[in-house]
């Protein structure tokens, strides 16, 4: 492990995971998902388990809020019900889905607000699923994609995800 | 996970194989409570806090992956950027957030801290503060659209660079107000520092303490260079 592995460590840390062409860098203790086409590779660490951010919760303390979170997860359940494909494989990297498909897998999850309340929270959980890993989001083509924060779920937490997967309409 | 031949993590793996099972659980929730909790973590929580041969442990850890350990307060830890490893990253120019966002923090940091400092409102070095600055104040100072403002502190809320608080001040002012957030608790004291002083050399730069800061600056970049 060099100096070098930290600093990329850092970078992750502050901007979340890297996207890196595919032979630039090799980071200690960071999985390397491959895109699709090849032609880039997200930077993701991969942290042991008892030292993750669900530890908080077994010791009481609070991790960042996370604004609007009901609708936040509840876009991100419909992001996965869209874009994860074959639900019984990898959740990574998942197909592009179409901004209406995410939309109407929201509408049927979501109370009965209006469709103009229901719209400006779907973008702002998108956006800021977006600007966290989360979720990928082409603004001008109105797709989404999975994000590379996805493929840090361990075997536990993708089998709870394939329930929920299961029971979305 | 990724791991070495012989099954160990290739980053804290070499630190955890020096500890037995309990201590190494113990040094591992520690990494967990500082680096994801949003608050610093009250030593007598956690073992790996209180005991200095396990925070030694700790320490070396967060080093490996650019972190040092930050003391808060009386016997509260938190996680921050090493110094030479924020160095390095300012030095290739690495930047996570928007000009829009740089500015808006700055401007919630010398209303909310600089300001009642410099009035002996507040004491010590630290970034965090109650003295709220109103949402109207931060559109009146920065000269930017409102609509351009509000995403900006939306992203400063989700980093824990700034958070919401009721107004209380005097005054037209109403709704919203923002604090620093939780995150300015990770500012090692040299970070604290050198925050301290870009804020004079931007507010005065022709007092006689920004003079000051400079001939420091100079002297300190001219001991690097013979190195």
């Amino acid at each position: 492990m060099s100096d070098d592995d930290a600093l990329w460590w850092a970078k992750v840390r502050s901007g979340g995971p890297q996207r890196v062409t595919p032979d630039s860098a090799y980071p200690a203790g960071m999985t390397r998902l491959v895109e699709p086409d090849a032609r880039a590779v997200w930077l993701l660490p991969d942290l042991p388990d008892n030292a993750r951010p669900d530890v908080l919760e077994e010791l009481g303390l609070s991790g960042f809020p996370v604004d609007q979170r009901g609708d936040t997860a509840r876009v991100l359940a419909s992001c996965l019900r869209c874009c994860w494909s074959e639900p019984s494989g990898p959740i990574w990297p998942g197909t592009s889905a179409s901004l209406d498909d995410v939309a109407a897998s929201f509408r049927a999850i979501t109370d009965t607000r209006d469709d103009r309340a229901r719209h400006a929270a779907l973008l702002g959980a998108v956006r800021r699923l977006a600007a966290s890993g989360w979720v990928g989001f082409d603004e001008e083509q109105r797709t989404v994609r999975l994000g590379p924060r996805v493929a840090a779920w361990n075997a536990a937490e993708l089998s709870t995800l394939r329930e929920l997967w299961r029971s979305m309409p | 996970m990724t791991a070495t031949t012989d099954g160990q993590h290739p980053v804290f793996g070499p630190v955890l194989s020096e500890l037995n099972e309990r201590h190494r659980d113990e040094v591992l929730t520690a990494f967990a409570a500082v680096e994801h909790g949003r608050d610093p973590v009250p030593e007598a929580q956690l073992a790996a806090l209180r005991d200095a041969t396990l925070r030694r442990h700790l320490r070396r850890l967060l080093d490996r992956v650019g972190r040092t350990l930050v003391q808060v307060g009386n016997g509260h830890w938190t996680s921050g950027y090493a110094d030479d490893v924020a160095a390095r990253l300012s030095a290739e120019g690495w930047q996570p957030l928007p000009a829009i966002d740089r500015a808006v923090l700055v401007l919630v940091l010398v209303h909310s801290v600089a300001i009642p400092r410099s009035q002996g409102l507040l004491s010590g070095d630290s970034w965090t503060s109650a003295h709220p600055t109103s949402a109207d104040e931060l559109v009146r100072y920065a000269q930017l659209p409102r609509g351009e403002i509000r995403p900006a502190l939306q992203r400063l809320r989700a980093a824990g660079l700034v958070q919401s608080a009721p107004w209380r001040g005097r005054g037209p002012d109403t709704g919203t107000a923002y604090l620093p957030g939780p995150a300015l608790n990770r500012l090692t004291p040299s970070a604290r520092q050198r925050l301290e002083h870009q804020l004079i050399l931007a507010a005065a730069p022709e007092s006689p303490l920004a003079a000051s800061i400079r001939a420091k600056q100079a002297a300190s970049e001219h001991t690097d260079g013979d190195r």
